[in-house]
């Protein structure tokens, strides 16, 4: 029985989940697209994660060292196109420019993660592709992580910036009835930000509902409000339309009673999770179950996080639906625990996988 | 900021100033931190049940720092607080009435129009306590003492003297004020009118009180050696 676990993504759930592997004793194949290490975070150019503004790129690093290690062998380049067998006993063929190659592994763990939801996808009234000083939260974060937040369209300071939330989240019409989860704290974090760089410039993020959870609440949304005079506006926004040169927002302003209609310079589309295409691929190659969304469905929750609808494959991260980062790590860890059980495990880990 | 903003005509100028005011004022810091728009302070205030007048609000303008909403509220809210601090249960710790508090102050301060309006029917109360260190008295429950004292004061000061003599307590020892105040204590509460410049508000909302409290006070305060300036 091969002892060999197939990791599949090098994001912040893959790299965890491999290096989890080999902490345990066990060896793993960490298979990646893209030709780097780091997966969405580092994709999408993140510069400060929720909650703490540590460094992006430092938090990765930590992550891709841990899986320096001769028991994980990383393929960058590599994508899945094949699977046969079943838990204790797969067949996976991998390509990659240098060939396809068949291995055989003991269990699997999905890490391919999500994308960011296209706010020009679907009829939007925010004319992201229409107006350059409309953007996204991917957006706003690679000019944050060079220190440097202008207008897009002529590259001057703004005065006026507003976060729309819940943009592709939270809507039965576009058919993504969930929330996204991180984008309140998010948009909150870049408000921050932009504060710091930007004293003079206001900052609004209109809301439906502000879902800062746990400590997201008094180590993000409170400092916002109390420190950087970040104003929250219940209301979503309905349209934007150009102006004398700026963006004219309408809303409401839903606890002050009143219609609204404010300038803005840089207006930021808090833009929800999707399942990733490699997310939705993979779960095709391997035969297990997706939920309505295209996320990876995990028929054993609440107890059960990691388990698909196939024993022997797992999942961890935002391939299973909308995630933080902590979340994401916690479910490395219990996917690799069940990965390697899957493989040395027998019966009990056969039962718990049926469970 | 908004669509139906009122006093449109007053510059943005003098708003930022007179909120300015409040912001600095020492309690300010303390008395607002954020507002997630709960609305607790608005089901804890008696004032909202019976007015449009809501305490979150109150907070939710000054933490946006948006004058026009300020400005509106300075001129017609304000007054609609009983300042029973029941607001003050919020989870955030701001405390909406004392931001009224402040308001007041500024609005009296630089005598605001509204601040006038809304003190006006106030004026026997504030010479009462202010001159005899003693609240409402027997002998003010009179028809035209305060403006929103009800359709039934009539009918009850008609017969004032009765209703009293008809109390089992002694009621009538005393009925220009609602207690003996001996003149030591009158002179120490003239000296913190003046002192801490309550004197000097009542002169911006009501010049003619300002001119009677004086004159009733300055006997006590040339005794004890004092002299306004």
């Amino acid at each position: 029985m091969p002892e060999t676990i197939l990791v599949i993504g090098g994001g912040p759930a893959g790299l965890e989940a491999a290096r989890s592997i080999a902490t345990i004793g066990g060896r793993a194949i960490l298979v990646e697209r893209r030709p780097v290490l780091g997966g969405t975070p580092d994709e999408s150019n993140y510069a400060a994660l929720t909650p703490r503004m540590g460094s992006a790129q430092d938090a990765l690093d930590i992550l891709r060292a841990g899986v320096v290690d001769p028991d994980i062998d990383v393929r960058v380049n590599t994508t899945v196109t094949g699977c046969s067998g079943t838990v204790g006993d797969f067949a996976v063929t991998l390509i990659s420019p240098t060939g396809e190659t068949t291995e055989s592994v003991g269990s699997i763990i999905v890490a391919t993660g999500f994308q960011h939801f296209d706010p020009g996808r679907e009829t939007q009234m925010y004319g992201y592709y229409e107006h350059a000083d409309v953007i996204t939260l991917p957006d706003a974060e690679k000019m944050l992580k060079e220190h440097h937040f202008v207008r897009p369209s002529n590259g001057e300071a703004p005065r006026n910036v507003a976060f729309i939330q819940c943009v592709g989240s939270r809507d039965r019409r576009l058919g993504n009835e969930y929330c996204s989860k991180v984008c309140c704290g998010v948009a909150s974090k870049e408000a921050i930000e932009i504060r710091r760089l930007l004293p003079d410039c206001k900052v609004y993020i209109f809301y439906i509902d502000m879902r800062m959870y746990g400590y997201w609440e008094n180590e993000i949304y409170w400092p916002a409000q109390e420190q950087y005079n970040v104003t929250y506006i219940r209301g979503i926004v309905t349209e934007i339309v150009a102006k004398d040169g700026r963006l004219l927002m309408k809303g409401e302003d839903t606890t002050m009673g009143r219609p609204l209609e404010v300038l803005m310079d840089v207006i930021v589309l808090s833009v929800g999770m999707e399942p990733s295409r490699g997310t939705r691929d993979v779960a095709g190659i391997l035969g297990i179950a997706q939920n309505k969304y295209g996320f990876i469905a995990l028929p054993g929750e609440p107890m059960d996080v990691v388990s698909t609808s196939v024993p022997g494959i797992f999942v961890a991260g935002a391939a299973a639906g909308p995630k933080d980062l902590e979340d994401t790590i916690g479910m490395a860890g219990a996917a690799a625990v069940r990965a390697v059980g899957a493989v040395r495990g027998g019966a009990r880990a056969g039962a718990a996988a049926a469970r | 900021m908004v669509l139906q903003a009122r006093y449109a005509d007053v510059p943005i100028e003098e708003k930022q100033r007179l909120f300015d005011e409040v912001k600095a004022d020492a309690r300010f810091e303390s008395y607002l931190y954020g507002c997630y728009e709960c609305g607790i302070c608005v089901a804890a205030c008696p004032s909202a049940r019976f007015y449009d007048f809501s305490p979150r609000k109150i907070a939710q303008a000054a933490s946006r720092e948006d004058l026009p909403m300020f400005y509106e509220q300075l001129n017609d809210d304000i007054w609609n607080c009983s300042q029973c601090f029941s607001c003050t249960r919020c989870p955030r710790g701001n405390n909406p009435g004392g931001l009224i508090t402040i308001m007041r102050e500024v609005s009296i301060n630089n005598g605001l129009t509204s601040a006038k309006t809304a003190l006006e029917g106030y004026g026997r109360v504030v010479y009462k306590i202010m001159s005899t260190g003693t609240q409402v008295s027997p002998d003010m429950l009179q028809p035209n003492a305060f403006p929103d004292w009800g359709p039934h004061v009539q009918e009850i000061s008609d017969n004032l003297a009765l209703w009293r003599r008809a109390l089992p307590p002694d009621t009538m020892h005393t009925t220009s004020t609602a207690w003996y105040v001996d003149d030591r204590t009158l002179t120490e509460l003239y000296l913190i009118w003046h002192m801490t410049g309550v004197l000097d508000m009542i002169k911006q909302v009501d010049t003619g009180l300002h001119m009677i409290l004086n004159d009733v006070m300055e006997e006590l305060l040339e005794e004890a050696g004092f002299t306004p300036e």
